[in-house]
């Protein structure tokens, strides 16, 4: 007891100043939201402008891969537009395409790809004019995913390698349509649900978007039919899809713009109220 | 010694009073780029005695600067950087210790110490304030750009405005 006393005699102006500190301290960070904030998200600053770093590194050195990917992007786009010149029937409804629909184009800046589940982030958010519910493709050959979050600098985009994913796709130049899944863990390949026994079908189909949802606009190329069974006792095909994009390798997306996006939902949602 | 108590109560009620009321009207802006706040309040514990002891300062600090953090809307902040100050008052006053020592009642005003010491004294203790108080009121040196813009504004401005005073009020004690 005696030394505690003298310790306190000896050490109490210190002692106190530690005290008195810590009370300042536990006020500053209960009563001030921003000095509250910064304490919770101090190291996420810091988090964010390393990860930042290393995605410029990995960016520049990824640069021969990119200007590949964007070269053959041109070309497919530089092919489409010929194609539209020259017979304008083979592209359905091309002319609305590039109407009513407009690309965001971002980078993206953090993506798993093997987990059951798989989302993306983009870099850029709601101040880019990006919004729920958008579709992401990273070419004209490739849909990437949907997206669910958006902040003011970045989107969280549901990945095609997700168990939620559900596209509605058709088969170019045949009829019918069905929903596109994610049901094994290969990246490269996804199936194909619903299409009707009665639709004649063949391996090396082209399956592209139908254009019945608010998304994706029609005829962005998904994949090539690898392989179909029909199973006995049901109505339909079990088709699996050969990706024309792989979903661990990119780098760069275009978010698509919906003009009449908001338009539509609000009249189906109408209907269904009625 | 009962008149340096006496002159040591008016003195933070002046302060306090002027702080809250006058100078925390004023702020300037430099071109969005540093603020400058006069955060002359540290002298109503940087000019108490030269032998007031720690715990007194410590314990008059924090409630002069809880009293502040009421008028400021900002818990604690005042509060925390003027109990550091009065923690390394001490220290100042112990370095800038003259040949001959101190005397029992030396008060650390321009009048009673001289020019030299007291712009020595006064600044080295106002800018680790004004350091501390924008340090802990950015709460991350994240912002260390900030902070040092505004301490160093802030700190020229009132260093300023503390001499004035310390020429217009020639107190005793």
């Amino acid at each position: 007891m005696y030394n505690v006393v003298q310790l306190f005699a000896k050490y109490g102006a210190h002692i106190m100043f530690v005290v008195l500190e810590i009370i300042c301290f536990y006020l500053i960070i209960n009563y001030n939201l921003v000095q509250k904030e910064i304490f919770l998200n101090s190291s996420n600053v810091y988090a964010a402008k390393i990860a930042q770093q290393q995605s410029k590194i990995s960016q520049f050195s990824n640069l021969r891969n990119q200007n590949d990917s964007l070269m053959h992007e041109n070309a497919t786009l530089i092919e489409n537009l010929i194609t539209i010149e020259y017979s304008s029937d083979n592209i359905p409804e091309a002319d609305s395409f590039y109407n009513q629909y407009s690309l965001i184009p971002a980078s993206i800046c953090n993506s798993t790809i093997h987990l059951r589940n798989n989302h993306f982030t983009l870099c850029k958010g709601s101040r880019e004019g990006i919004k729920k519910d958008m579709g992401v493709i990273s070419s004209h050959q490739g849909i990437i995913g949907i997206v669910r979050n958006v902040s003011e600098n970045f989107s969280h985009v549901m990945s095609l390698l997700n168990s939620q994913t559900k596209i509605s796709c058709s088969i170019k130049s045949r009829k019918g349509h069905g929903s596109l899944v994610w049901k094994t863990m290969d990246p490269l390949r996804m199936t194909l649900e619903s299409i009707p026994k009665h639709e004649k079908i063949a391996v090396g189909d082209t399956v592209i978007t139908s254009g019945y949802s608010t998304m994706f606009p029609r005829g962005i190329l998904v994949g090539k039919i690898e392989k179909y069974v029909s199973i006995p006792g049901s109505n339909n095909y079990d088709i699996t899809v050969k990706l024309f994009n792989d979903l661990t390798n990119i780098k760069y997306a275009y978010v698509i713009q919906n003009r009449l996006d908001t338009e539509q939902t609000k009249l189906e949602k109408e209907v269904v109220d009625e | 010694m009962n008149s340096a108590i006496q002159t040591n109560i008016i003195r933070i009620i002046f302060v306090f009073l002027a702080q809250v009321l006058i100078f925390k009207q004023i702020t300037f802006s430099l071109g969005g780029l540093a603020y400058i706040h006069f955060l002359i309040y540290p002298i109503a514990i940087l000019l108490m005695p030269v032998k007031t002891s720690r715990p007194v300062l410590l314990v008059l600090a924090f409630i002069f600067g809880i009293a502040l953090d009421m008028f400021y809307d900002s818990p604690g902040i005042h509060a925390a950087a003027l109990v550091f100050t009065a923690y390394i008052r001490n220290i100042i006053i112990i370095f800038l210790e003259p040949f001959d020592g101190y005397n029992i009642d030396d008060v650390p005003t321009l009048k009673r110490m001289g020019t030299g010491w007291f712009v020595s004294y006064i600044s080295v203790a106002l800018l680790i304030h004004t350091f501390v108080y924008f340090s802990i009121e950015a709460f991350s040196f994240v912002f260390f750009f900030e902070i040092f813009l505004n301490t160093i504004f802030s700190f020229i401005v009132t260093f300023i405005f503390v001499l004035v005073l310390q020429f217009i009020f020639r107190t005793k004690y």
